[in-house]
């Protein structure tokens, strides 16, 4: 006769009764799912919306249909090859977008501030989206005469209102109104201070922009509807050789590239809190069918097989799992409107928020996937249970021993079998959030060996406590012997408790070390006489002047460097054209853009690598740094053609030299004789070391004196790099902090699973005359203890990780103490939060109320 | 002694509301074996539960030694039912994770200053489990285990010990074995003994019996000096 199997219908309706007996628990398990899910679903919903405003905004992102830039003033030859695009195509529109770096000051108080200065046409810019500013005007009026409009961080750095004037150059403007948002924004990159924009028709009167300015020039397009924009960007293209040309439609690729890569990585670090709560649900699991013995026990002995109890616990995890996936849906959709204020400045574009469907499908699938995947080995166990426990609870135990050690992993040999799977099906996982197979490889393979280390490392700590408590334990104080052997209550999952915990603690200490090792690292470790004061765009006629400025500048630890920086074109290499050499993935930009600098002797802190210098200033040879010319295939003695203006120079490699990245000569790689170079416009870049306290009397001084050049301070810059990293680690932070949050949530469905046992122990201590108060001082080093231990596993595993990493960028390890200590007590004062939570209601049992229900 | 006065005890369930005591009055002195007996339900657990302070009886009084536990705040139940009374559970109810002498010292910590490891290492060699005192409950056997129990509620020499069922769980040597160790105490240290239970032949050996039937009492047996039973009164307190 065949079997009739226990349908579906009556397997669900069994599995849902049996959840509804323990809601408590269940809760906790469902909100381990969801930890992973929102991380998951807030990331990746973000990532999906920021790409589609890329798309529906590009147009108002790049305030035309084409952009091409240049770091250069564009030749009057290439004006009229413009012009010519132009009139083929009427209704044509172009206007050029200076972007620079300057200083700016607020007379009277003579203190100049590093701006990042835009100067536009407002009759023409933006032909897409609009700039918002405060009052509500237009950019024409705003910038009508000599006007400006500045960033809220302008007015605030510089103690400034709307209505003052600023001085920028040689000129003041009168500041119109704050600039709130500006269409193109992401355009202008990071930027080094508060963002000013004027007319470009006032930017002439400023001085700014002298000849040979490295200023970035931005050409905006706007094509009728029916032009074909494929046709008009070769057209530019050919009219300006070096220029970074894009059109509207491939948004920015930069920004599209680094979007992809940061979600990557993002959704791998939400990845990390999912396995940890699947593992949690697994746990939980197990710890279930532990309780649910006598049940199944009793559904084998009326016949009932394990592929029918099976099916109950199956259902029962996929509605776990599914629960907790729409829960971490909703969270994730939370997660996402809470990431802009989480990426702070980080993010140049406002972000059109919507329901991202494929990220919640993503988040969903993930997340049941991972928690089926995790639950399968403890769901097998029920092949296992015996129908005699309904006769008896206790059947012969296993015989100990090597030989009976394998027989039961042999006896488990499918959930070994699964294992495998589920390692494989992660890296799987973690392929597709990546979308790479290696990262996704690499990720499995670590995260597993990791798990397996924390989980062993767990459990041998807590064998070691037990070990020490056995020796000590009756000296120690009742409530604190007792604490401490809770931690081996059967049915708690202590270890896996200590190794989510850990991992979310080892993730967050680990970036919090790594930002503080590398910003320690740059701070304190410059050399004394490195430049920590850069000189920028000063001309040719300036030099003399600054040279004698800094000769009487108070304080210098170093003498003035300066470079002069000449732009200028290679024709060929060896012979061969660029085009010639296009297949070689040479960095065509660079060559055809190239910074000249010349000098008669080699400059401070070079050394010569090959060849030797020139004596004859006039001599047709050139110095190329030696990491430029092995990337360029250039040798003593190769032969180069350069344009410099309007001249072409036939000249030969004489001398290849090694830059010691201390001078400001190394940002050049081309050094040429002077008599080659130097009656060409030419800017100047400086360097110089000035003690500290003497540089803002030093600024203001050359401000005065030179309003036109830009100072950049090594401290400035010093900051913004910190206020970068600080926002890229808070970002990676926010998202670890989920792992905890599985890890706690563990820890919460842990205690509620033992919710009975917990009751039972408390009212049995009642009933011994144990008061409230110590019941409380009980519990209470239970879960702090648990809590320092996943402290010290995972604070070991992060200094260990960070020592590690350091050792990789030979940057020095520094123990730090207080962050060690600040997250032993975080993470116990957590664990202590989270377990009186999950006991809720234990402490006013009446005894007789549990005692009853036995 | 123990007085019990017109105790009611009910649960609401839902609207509709249990009465599970309906007015029980006694009075148990000092020194006295009491058995209560009757069937499943009667509420037998549920009034040595109030005799012992674990419940708060729905109206009535129950005064202990003079004091009144009925309406005593929490810390103060606590220190009565820590200091005055014993407790036997039939589950045996140990503390899992504490070892066998751990959860004899309990009491002890939690109600009495010095140390009583020695009292405890002693009551444990009576119950005969000297070999067994650094053993877990879960490596005990259910006499062990009722015997650890036993050892617990002696610790701190309590004037009451009462047991609910303790020999249900056990065979019938083990059973014997666990009532002789009460009867011993209630002997030798005149300690009040009240216990529930199932077997007549247990209740045969009480001082007097009493008989709960659907939350009153509808026999109270005294003993006599000629070994005769004396019925008190048949209904007059329930």
């Amino acid at each position: 006769m065949a079997r009739r199997a226990l349908s579906w219908s009556r397997a669900a309706a069994i599995g849902w009764r049996d959840l509804k007996s323990a809601p408590g628990k269940f809760a906790f398990v469902v909100l381990s799912v969801a930890v992973g899910v929102a991380a998951l679903v807030g990331v990746r919903g973000f990532s999906e919306s920021f790409r589609h405003t890329l798309t529906n905004e590009a147009q108002s992102l790049m305030a035309g249909d084409l952009s091409a830039r240049i770091f250069r003033q564009p030749s009057a030859e290439e004006e009229k090859k413009l012009a010519g695009v132009e009139e083929k195509i009427p209704g044509t529109q172009s206007t050029w977008v200076v972007e620079t770096i300057s200083m700016a000051s607020v007379p009277p108080d003579p203190v100049p501030l590093l701006v990042t200065l835009k100067a536009v046409d407002p009759a023409q810019y933006p032909y897409y989206g609009e700039a918002q500013l405060e009052p509500n005007m237009t950019l024409q009026q705003a910038l009508s005469g000599d006007s400006a409009v500045v960033a809220d961080e302008f007015l605030v750095r510089l103690s400034a209102h709307v209505g003052d004037n600023l001085r920028l150059g040689g000129k003041n403007f009168r500041i119109a109104a704050v600039l709130k948002q500006e269409p193109d924004r992401m355009s202008a990159g990071a930027g080094m201070g508060p963002r000013v924009m004027i007319s470009r028709a006032a930017l002439g009167a400023t001085g700014l922009l002298a000849p040979g300015s490295r200023a970035s020039q931005r050409l905006l397009m706007k094509l009728p509807a029916k032009a074909d924009q494929a046709a008009v960007r070769k057209q530019v293209e050919a009219a300006l050789p070096d220029a970074q040309v894009m059109d509207f439609k491939e948004g920015n690729p930069a920004l599209s590239q680094g979007l992809d890569n940061a979600t990557a990585i993002l959704s791998l670090i939400c990845l990390v809190a999912m396995v940890l709560g699947a593992i949690g649900v697994a746990m939980a699991m197990h710890a279930h069918l532990e309780q649910r013995m006598d049940m199944l026990a009793i559904l084998k002995a009326v016949g009932a097989n394990s592929a029918d109890l099976l099916r109950i616990f199956l259902l029962q995890t996929l509605g776990l799992g599914f629960l907790g996936g729409l829960l971490g849906v909703t969270a994730g959709v939370g997660v996402m409107v809470a990431l802009p204020a989480v990426f702070g400045n980080l993010l140049p574009v406002h972000t059109q928020l919507g329901i991202p469907w494929r990220s919640v499908l993503a988040g969903l699938g993930t997340g049941l996937l991972t928690t089926l995947l995790f639950c399968l080995p403890p769901l097998l166990d029920v092949r296992a249970v015996r129908p005699v426990l309904v006769l008896r609870r206790l059947v012969e135990q296993a015989p100990s021993g090597i030989g009976a050690w394998f027989a039961r992993w042999w006896a488990r040999r499918l959930q070994l079998g699964i294992a495998v799977l589920v390692v494989a099906a992660l890296g799987g996982i973690a392929w597709a959030l990546s979308d790479s197979a290696k990262v996704g490889g690499w990720f499995a393979l670590l995260f597993t060996i990791a798990l397996i280390v924390l989980l062993l490392l767990s459990a041998v700590t807590l064998r070691v406590l037990r070990f020490l408590l056995n020796r000590v334990r009756l000296q120690l104080p009742s409530s604190l012997r007792h604490g401490l052997a809770n931690l081996h209550r059967p049915g708690n999952q202590s270890a896996a408790v200590l190794a989510s915990l850990g991992t979310g603690v080892m993730m967050i200490l680990a970036v919090y070390l790594m930002q503080g090792s590398l910003l320690h690292e740059i701070r304190d470790t410059a050399s004394p006489k490195l430049p920590n004061v850069f000189l920028v765009d000063v001309t040719s006629d300036e030099v003399e002047g600054i040279r004698s400025f800094f000769q009487h500048q108070p304080g210098m630890t170093a003498p003035l460097d300066l470079l002069p920086v000449v732009a200028g074109r290679f024709v060929s290499l060896n012979g061969k054209t660029l085009d010639e050499l296009k297949e070689q993935h040479f960095p065509r930009r660079m060559l055809e853009n190239a910074e000249l600098s010349f000098a008669d002797e080699i400059p401070a802190g070079d050394k010569l690598a090959q060849g030797k210098w020139w004596t004859d200033s006039n001599s047709p040879v050139m110095a190329v740094g030696e990491g430029t010319a092995r990337r360029l295939g250039l040798g003593v003695g190769s032969a180069v053609t350069l344009a410099v203006g309007e001249r072409s120079l036939n000249l030969k490699v004489g001398a290849i030299y090694k830059p010691d990245g201390e001078h400001p000569g190394a940002r050049v790689s081309f050094e040429l004789p002077s008599g080659l170079l130097k009656d060409e416009p030419a800017t100047w870049y400086g360097g110089a070391h000035v003690d500290t306290k003497q540089v803002a009397s030093m600024e203001r001084a050359l401000f005065a004196a030179y309003p036109t050049v830009t100072v950049i301070n090594f401290a400035d810059v010093l900051d913004r790099i910190e206020s970068v990293v600080d926002q890229i680690t808070f970002v990676v932070r926010f998202l670890a902090g989920f792992s905890i949050l599985a890890g706690l949530m563990i820890l919460a469905s842990s205690i509620a699973s033992a919710r009975f046992r917990r009751m039972r122990e408390a009212v049995v201590l009642k009933t011994l005359g144990a008061t409230r108060m110590r019941i409380v001082r009980t519990f209470s080093v239970e879960f702090s203890v648990l809590g320092l231990l996943a402290g010290t596993v995972g604070v070991a595993f992060a200094n260990l990780l960070t020592r590690i990493l350091l050792h990789r960028l030979e940057i020095s390890y520094h123990f730090d103490a207080a962050a060690t200590t600040i997250a032993l007590v975080g993470t116990a004062a957590l664990a202590t939060a989270t377990g009186w939570i999950a006991s809720y209601r234990i402490l006013g049992l009446r005894p007789l109320e549990v005692l009853r229900e036995e | 002694m123990i007085e019990v006065r017109n105790v009611m005890k009910w649960i609401q369930n839902g609207s509709r509301r249990v009465e599970i005591l309906k007015g029980i009055s006694l009075t148990i002195p000092a020194g006295q074996f009491v058995a209560i007996v009757g069937a499943s339900g009667s509420g037998k657990s549920t009034l040595l539960g109030l005799l012992a302070g674990l419940d708060t009886p729905s109206s009535g009084e129950i005064w202990l030694d003079g004091t009144p536990i009925h309406n005593l705040a929490e810390t103060q139940l606590a220190a009565v039912r820590g200091r005055k009374i014993g407790f036997v559970f039939q589950s045996y109810q140990l503390i899992q994770t504490l070892t066998a002498l751990e959860n004899v010292l309990l009491p002890f910590e939690l109600n009495a200053s010095g140390r009583g490891i020695d009292q405890a290492r002693s009551l444990l060699g009576q119950v005969g489990l000297a070999e067994r005192m650094e053993h877990y409950p879960v490596q005990l056997s259910g006499g062990e285990q009722q015997r650890v129990a036993l050892a617990r509620a002696f610790v701190v020499d309590p004037p009451i010990v009462m047991a609910d069922e303790p020999t249900g769980n056990l065979d019938s040597s083990n059973g014997q074995l666990v009532l002789d160790l009460l009867l011993r105490r209630n002997r030798d240290e005149r300690t009040t003994l009240v216990l529930v239970t199932h077997d007549a032949e247990v209740a045969s050996r009480a001082d007097r019996k009493i008989v709960l039937k659907d939350g009153k009492i509808v026999e109270d047996t005294l003993p006599t000096a000629s070994g005769e039973e004396k019925h008190e009164s048949e209904v007059a307190h329930g």
